[in-house]
């Protein structure tokens, strides 16, 4: 995900200062890993540098100073570009759950049992999901975006229910001795 | 598994079940405890013995062995007649589909357990319809299951169920016929209402999305329980 | 040749395969097609007698044309309960086999391939009934009569042919729908309904009509006096007008009454069944019409007897012996009493079926802890809901006709009150009939049956 593009969007309604922008960043996007402020200070400063965005004002009436930025024209043109470019369907996933099996039998260690435990933690992730998202009161940005992370996950259960019935052809097939 | 967490006594508990049809055994020694106002997911693959739990459990079949019992009695020895009231009083029931009467309207649906129960015609319809504004179906009242999308056709099924305040819902893949943003507005309605009302709701299905929905899940594995996720009540909330 | 071999085959295949209920349907089908060829035979060979004979059967009844005309009228009168069973009996089972043939179509049978098929499946179980009658008549006519005319033997061989070709036929008009739009019926989960007031019934009967006047016609040929009376054509158009009429009223007081009932009971069961009847309401409407047409003829029938009896007892001398009088009412007792078994078989028939098409809704019910009691009342207020109105006034149809006969030609000597009683007999054995199906509520209602969605 780009940290700058989406800084672009959001100042695409207009200037903001840093503080503001994670704030809005971190309500907008409620299952993204909140932004760390420093990041989005040097994802500023870069964007200046590279004639995306300029600082518009610098406010200091009230506690510390703060540096007001707005997009550039030419950071509208490439904001543009990239909310309408699609984004490449993921052509290689990590698999950590995969490779963890296959360790595992190279290991001789116990894939079944590392599946179930795996299985549980997935399980108990989506009803932490489920749970936030039918909350009262739950925002629609919060339910779509842990209606991805729902999806995600189901679709990784999904793939551990048919690995866990193939188990033995797969341990066949990695550990033929 | 349930034994681990010291909880109240179970509203609902099976002991060792064991029912065959014909000659396939579907449930082989399956154990379960289902608690006062908890949502219990029973999830599985297909044949792996879930309805046929759920059946037992509703008093809907008997099992041909061990033992179910509901709040102190022993469903799988009360007479037929019993099981019967008990059915339409104190438990509600989801189907996939097929739960409602394709020739009544959908508040007459809803209205139909109350009526069995001896309310008024016109009362019974009258809290059939605030149901029905509840899981968001107004409008289509006079509607019958036919006339209605699969999601709606389920929010009358729950309202049904839900009608008479039973103490356990039986919901056996009630999301199955739907797409998923049915689903979402099925299971969020099931589940306010659930919350809302303490009533406890046993529910079988095979997406683990749906299963979500739920406090607590087991896993049936030909025809035994085997294995257990998630917080006890009260905890994950 | 070949594809009709090869259509056959595939006939034969998909019912083997198909549920025991499809089986059902063929020996009911074959039942009522024998049931039509016996009558159709006797009516056909006592048409291709011409003016007057001494036959060895039916104490002198069948010796002169008047008189043999009535037989033959009664006979062919004998096809409408029949016809209406048949009716019930295409229903058994008729979801699984429009959605099998529906299915057949979206795998790439021609229209023409389909049709022939349901025909093939109808037409043989038909020509089984139809050739197992035939046989039997032939063996019982050569022992009484030993040598039948040409004329006999053509017509017998139309009967036993035509009913299965017409039975065939009938299947065909009743699936245009399922062959022309296949998807629809594949995909159908809910009772089909706006079934509309059965025109292949209606045309049927019409044709019934024709027939009986063609035969009519027939058999008063070559007579010195050839006074051919206007009484035939005249019962014979009443007839088809209480029929129509019957199987309207049957509909309309069942629409009406599922509306009424449904808007103002509080009673789940009279409910359920005002629902279906407001859904479905030409679902019975066959069975009712031919159980009101007997309601009519009997009530009719008995004041008729009453007054001739009556007559008999008097020292006034009659034209023939008591005994061919006697015989006369006999027979006619005999007809209606067998037209009404064959309705009260078809009612039941009906009922059952209605039952185990929706006896996966019902399991649910059942599951969901609605009492067996309930559902066993709605079924039965199912039949007996529209059937009491429609009754009422068939009773009083038919005692005013008996109660007419009495004052105008008995001149009030004896008044037939048992005619009042037929109703109420009527009503009871249509209630009990339906209730034949009760014990196959508890039967096939099981929580199994939730098993497969």
């Amino acid at each position: 995900m780009s940290t700058r593009h989406i800084l672009l969007g959001l100042l695409a309604r207009g200037p903001s200062h840093g503080y503001d922008l994670k704030r809005r960043h971190d309500e907008r996007f409620p299952q993204a890993r909140p932004l760390a402020y420093g990041q989005v200070y040097t994802t500023l400063q870069r964007l200046v540098r590279d004639g995306l965005a300029e600082v518009d004002a610098t406010e200091a009436d009230s506690g510390p100073e703060r540096t007001v930025y707005r997009s550039t024209d030419e950071g509208a043109r490439e904001l543009a570009e990239w909310a309408g470019g699609i984004a490449p369907p993921a052509p290689f996933v990590t698999n950590e759950i995969f490779a963890k099996l296959v360790v595992s039998i190279l290991a001789d260690g116990d894939p079944a049992a590392y599946l179930r435990a795996q299985r549980t933690a997935h399980m108990d992730r989506m009803r932490e999901l489920t749970a936030l998202k039918t909350a009262p009161g739950a925002d629609l940005s919060t339910v779509l975006s842990a209606d991805y992370a729902l999806n995600h996950l189901d679709a990784d259960l999904r793939w551990m229910t048919t690995t866990a019935a193939r188990l033995t052809h797969l341990t066949a097939e990695v550990d033929p001795a | 598994m349930s034994e681990n967490h010291p909880g109240p006594v179970p509203l609902l508990a099976a002991r060792g079940l064991v029912k065959a049809h014909g000659r396939t055994r579907a449930l082989r020694g399956a154990s379960l405890e289902l608690r006062e106002g908890e949502i219990l997911a029973v999830t599985g693959a297909s044949g792996s013995g879930k309805s046929t739990l759920l059946h037992c459990l509703a008093g809907i079949a008997r099992p041909d062995e061990g033992s179910v019992t509901y709040a102190g009695e022993r469903l799988d020895r009360l007479p037929e007649k019993r099981l019967s009231e008990l059915r339409r009083t104190d438990f509600g029931v989801v189907f996939q589909f097929g739960q409602l009467i394709p020739e009544l309207t959908a508040v007459d649906n809803v209205a139909l357990p109350l009526l069995l129960a001896g309310t008024g015609r016109g009362e019974a319809r009258a809290r059939a319809g605030e149901w029905l504004e509840r899981f968001g179906v107004r409008g289509q009242e006079e509607q019958r299951p036919g006339e209605l999308s699969g999601g709606q056709a389920q929010r009358v099924s729950l309202a049904r169920a839900l009608v008479t305040g039973p103490r356990v819902v039986f919901a056996d893949e009630p999301t199955g016929a739907l797409d998923s943003l049915a689903s979402e507005q099925v299971m969020t309605a099931l589940v306010h209402t659930a919350r809302e009302s303490g009533t406890a709701v046993l529910l079988i299905t095979h997406d683990a999305q749906t299963a979500a929905y739920a406090d607590r899940e087991v896993t049936l594995e030909d025809g035994v329980v085997v294995s257990g996720a998630g917080a006890p009540l009260g905890v994950s909330r | 040749m070949k594809s009709l071999a090869n259509d056959l085959r595939l006939a034969y295949l998909l019912t083997r395969g198909s549920d025991r209920r499809e089986w059902w349907r063929v020996t009911l089908t074959a039942l009522g097609a024998a049931l039509a060829t016996g009558f159709g035979l006797a009516a056909t060979v006592l048409a291709s007698l011409q003016g007057r004979y001494r036959l060895p059967v039916g104490n002198g009844l069948l010796d002169n044309p008047g008189e043999r005309s009535g037989v033959i009228l009664t006979l062919l009168l004998l096809l409408v309960p029949v016809l209406g069973f048949l009716g019930q009996c295409a229903r058994v089972g008729a979801v699984h086999r429009d959605r099998r043939l529906a299915g057949l179509r979206l795998a790439g049978a021609s229209v023409g391939q389909v049709r022939r098929i349901a025909a093939l499946e109808t037409g043989i179980a038909c020509l089984i009934g139809s050739l197992v009658v035939t046989v039997f008549f032939v063996l019982f006519l050569l022992r009484e009569w030993h040598s039948p005319s040409a004329l006999a033997w053509a017509g017998i061989a139309l009967v036993s042919l035509g009913v299965p070709a017409l039975g065939a036929l009938v299947s065909v008009l009743a699936l245009r729908r399922v062959v022309a739009s296949p998807l629809g019926w594949v995909r159908r989960v809910g009772p089909s309904t706006g079934r509309g007031p059965q025109w292949v019934f209606l045309g049927a009967l019409a044709l019934l009509v024709l027939v009986a006047l063609a035969a009519v016609a027939a058999t008063n040929m070559n007579m010195p006096d050839h006074t051919f009376s206007h009484a035939p054509l005249t019962v014979c158009g009443a007839l088809l007008a209480v029929g129509a009429g019957a199987v309207l009223f049957s509909g309309g007081v069942s629409k009406l009454t599922g509306r009424l009932l449904s808007g103002r009971t509080g009673n789940p069961a009279a409910l359920i069944a005002a629902e279906r009847l407001r859904e479905d309401p030409w679902a019975s409407a066959r069975t009712h019409a031919a159980v009101l047409m007997g309601t009519v003829a009997g009530s009719g029938f008995l004041g008729v007897r009453a007054v001739l009896v009556a007559t008999m007892a008097e020292p006034v001398h009659l034209a023939r012996p008591d005994g061919f009088y006697l015989a006369g009412l006999n027979l006619t007792a005999a007809a209606i009493l067998v037209g009404f078994v064959i309705t009260l078989f078809a009612l039941a028939v009906g009922t059952a079926e209605s039952l185990a098409t929706r006896r996966r809704g019902l399991a649910a019910q059942v599951a969901a802890g609605v009492p067996y009691e309930v559902l066993g009342r709605a079924l039965l207020l199912e039949t007996a809901l529209p059937l009491l109105p429609s009754l009422l006034v068939a009773g009083a149809g038919g005692t005013g006709i008996a109660f007419t006969y009495a004052l105008v030609l008995g001149g009030g000597s004896v008044l037939p009150f048992d005619a009042l009683l037929v109703p109420v007999v009527v009503f009871g054995a249509c209630v009990l009939a339906a209730a034949t199906s009760l014990p196959l509520l508890r039967r096939s209602v099981r929580p199994a049956e939730l098993r497969y969605a």
